[in-house]
């Protein structure tokens, strides 16, 4: 914003006609020092993709993934992340919306318990989940019962992912409903639509690009899920396990064609939910996206 | 459903806002309209959103053909929203935005056939160029058509208009105004509009209420309440800006309209008065003066013809309406 000074007072206020004021430079400044920042944390995050494809050869990629039975962790993996993610789906999906309605009793604590495992070390919950599902835990024993372990099973893979990634999806759910005006689903039932219909034809479509989001970056975490998984899921081995083995027996190029293999397979999703989220947001708020 | 309504919206509430206690009790026959006047903050749409059933009530309860809609009643449940027939046009207008501008308005229409009349109604709300066009790229007065389109094409008994047409150019109003009115007597429906615009308020015609402070303070036919408010506050609102001690009665006085007088003495017409003008300033095409009595009491006018500041005059004030304290 630009201000009028009288004459008579440039003097007092330092300012010189023709120069910049020491406030436009220190603002040109700042601009300049954001934009490196910008293109610091940009370089930083994208720093580990450039390494990876610098030190891959076709080579080494054809003699990891080639073998038989090489593909295998991959397909373990996304089966494990997919039904992981229908689960978060299927239950997160009404908590988080009963959540941004204030619909639910002690509502704090229901919070408390979806942001705790985002706040243990991953290590602790695969240790905590050997007590609680593992055959001598308290929920070992009933799983027990309908013939299921949650000890290096495909079981217990899916619950070690779904630990890691529900948080990730149920607080960008909560976000993307919170951000859907409640007057407006008011509106929707007023004009005859049942809650459900209101739901599918309002909030839904509003929340969208905001669930697309969670639920990129919960598939992204549970595909790498990596700290519990090792604990109680060391088999089936998945892409990160199989990582951590190539790591372990053949050094950094036997592991780096299946990081890339993880990145290929983990990394569409996220970015597709990223590009129509933005897209639709854009389209909601009257601005053509290109 | 309860024995026969007495009309078709039955209004007896109370709901407590953090400032004030909402009161507002009556009723509505069907194709009859109510206009409620009164300042922001004074329980406008708290009113509104109460009859739509939106809001918990302290206390009573809101019928619409019978039918419990909001509040409690014994072995009786409120009808479902979806039921309920009320179309509510909202301040701010809240639209579907991910829907065009043609979505919006036909979405509360469930039969087929009755989607044919959008085009029509778009074609008279002046935004059939905008059909395919989404809230965000609206003007306020294209979003205010656009809910009350919404509104007007749903299947409703009871309409609600919390200041419908404030964003519109005053030439459109008019257009406007004529569609509501007219689609709420073909529907045999009630309507209630509030704003804080009194000629607005009038024009919606039926009758008015005043409300002040969550209560509605007096009810009647549009001009009749504003020639004769009851109470000095009352006629604060619909604009009187002076009062005169009715001598010899206590807690009397007569209420000066600044477009009720007259320059002269012309006693049969009503109160004559005699005073000093302070100030002149134009006021649209007319003037508007102060006047002090010699008792000190001071209250505007409207003349057609500037006074000079300083000048004695003697005035009429036409048929001053007495009100109490």
């Amino acid at each position: 914003m630009r201000t009028t000074i009288p004459a008579g007072n440039l003097a007092a206020t330092g300012v010189v006609p023709g120069f910049p004021s020491a406030g436009r430079i220190v603002a040109r400044g700042s601009t300049v020092l954001a934009l490196l920042g910008a293109l610091a944390i940009w370089l930083a995050l994208l720093g580990p993709f450039a390494v990876l494809i610098q030190h891959l050869s076709l080579h080494s990629i054809r003699a990891a993934l080639g073998p038989p039975g090489a593909l295998d962790p991959l397909w373990v993996s996304l089966g494990a992340s997919a039904i992981a993610l229908g689960v978060m789906v299927l239950l997160g999906t009404p908590l988080a919306y009963l959540l941004a309605r204030g619909r639910l009793p002690l509502a704090r604590l229901v919070e408390l318990g979806i942001l705790l495992p985002l706040m243990m070390p991953p290590l602790v919950i695969g240790l905590l989940l050997i007590f609680l599902i593992g055959p001598e835990g308290t929920l070992g024993n009933l799983l027990a019962d309908i013939h299921l372990t949650g000890v290096n099973t495909f079981f217990a893979l899916i619950v070690a992912e779904f630990y890691e990634a529900a948080p990730f999806y149920i607080l960008g759910a909560h976000a993307a409903f919170a951000s859907v005006d409640p007057r407006i689903e008011q509106d929707a039932t007023l004009l005859g639509d049942r809650p459900l219909q209101a739901f599918r034809r309002i909030t839904l479509p509003l929340a969208a690009p905001g669930l697309a989001t969670g639920l990129a970056t919960a598939w992204a975490r549970a595909m790498g899920a990596f700290g519990a998984v090792i604990i109680v899921a060391y088999y089936p081995r998945g892409l990160p396990n199989q990582i951590f083995i190539a790591f372990q027996e053949f050094g950094l190029s036997g592991a780096l064609p299946f990081a890339l293999l993880l990145v290929v397979a983990a990394l569409p999703l996220p970015i597709l939910a990223y590009l129509w989220s933005a897209r639709t947001r854009s389209r909601v708020a009257g601005v053509e996206a290109p | 459903m309860s024995s026969a309504p007495a009309s078709l919206l039955e209004v007896d509430l109370e709901v407590e806002r953090r400032q004030i206690t909402v009161r507002a009790g009556f009723g509505l026959e069907a194709g009859e309209r109510l206009a409620i006047f009164g300042t922001s903050g004074a329980g406008k749409t708290t009113i509104l959103e109460s009859i739509a059933g939106l809001t918990r009530l302290n206390r009573g309860n809101v019928r619409i053909g019978g039918d419990l809609v909001a509040g409690k009643a014994k072995g009786e449940a409120a009808l479902e929203p979806r039921q309920r027939r009320v179309a509510l046009v909202r301040q701010p207008t809240t639209l579907f935005p991910h829907l065009t501008v043609e979505e919006n308005v036909a979405y509360g229409i469930r039969r087929s056939p009755a989607r044919g009349g959008v085009t029509e109604l778009l074609e008279r709300l002046g935004l059939t160029m905008l059909a395919r066009a989404r809230g965000a790229a609206l003007s306020g007065g294209q979003r205010q058509r656009v809910a009350l389109g919404r509104a007007l094409a749903s299947p409703f008994r009871v309409l609600l208009l919390d200041e419908p047409y404030s964003a519109v150019d005053v030439a459109a109003r008019e257009a406007l105004r004529l569609l509501t009115i007219e689609t709420c007597k073909e529907r045999e429906a009630a309507g209630i509009l509030v704003t804080h615009d009194l000629a607005e308020a009038q024009a919606f015609g039926g009758r008015l209420g005043i409300i002040d402070s969550g209560r509605l303070l007096q009810m009647g036919g549009p001009l009749e309440v504003v020639l004769s408010p009851l109470s000095r506050r009352v006629a604060q609102l619909v604009g009187y800006g002076g009062f005169v001690p009715v001598p010899a009665v206590a807690n009397r006085f007569y209420a000066i309209h600044p477009d009720r007088v007259i320059l002269g003495e012309v006693p049969e017409r009503g109160l004559v008065l005699s005073g000093t003008i302070r100030s002149t300033r134009p006021f649209g095409p007319r003037y508007e003066c102060t006047v002090a009595q010699r008792s000190g009491e001071q209250f505007t006018i409207h003349l057609d013809e500037p006074a000079v500041a300083g000048e004695e005059c003697t005035l009429t004030v036409l048929d001053p309406p007495i009100v109490v304290a």
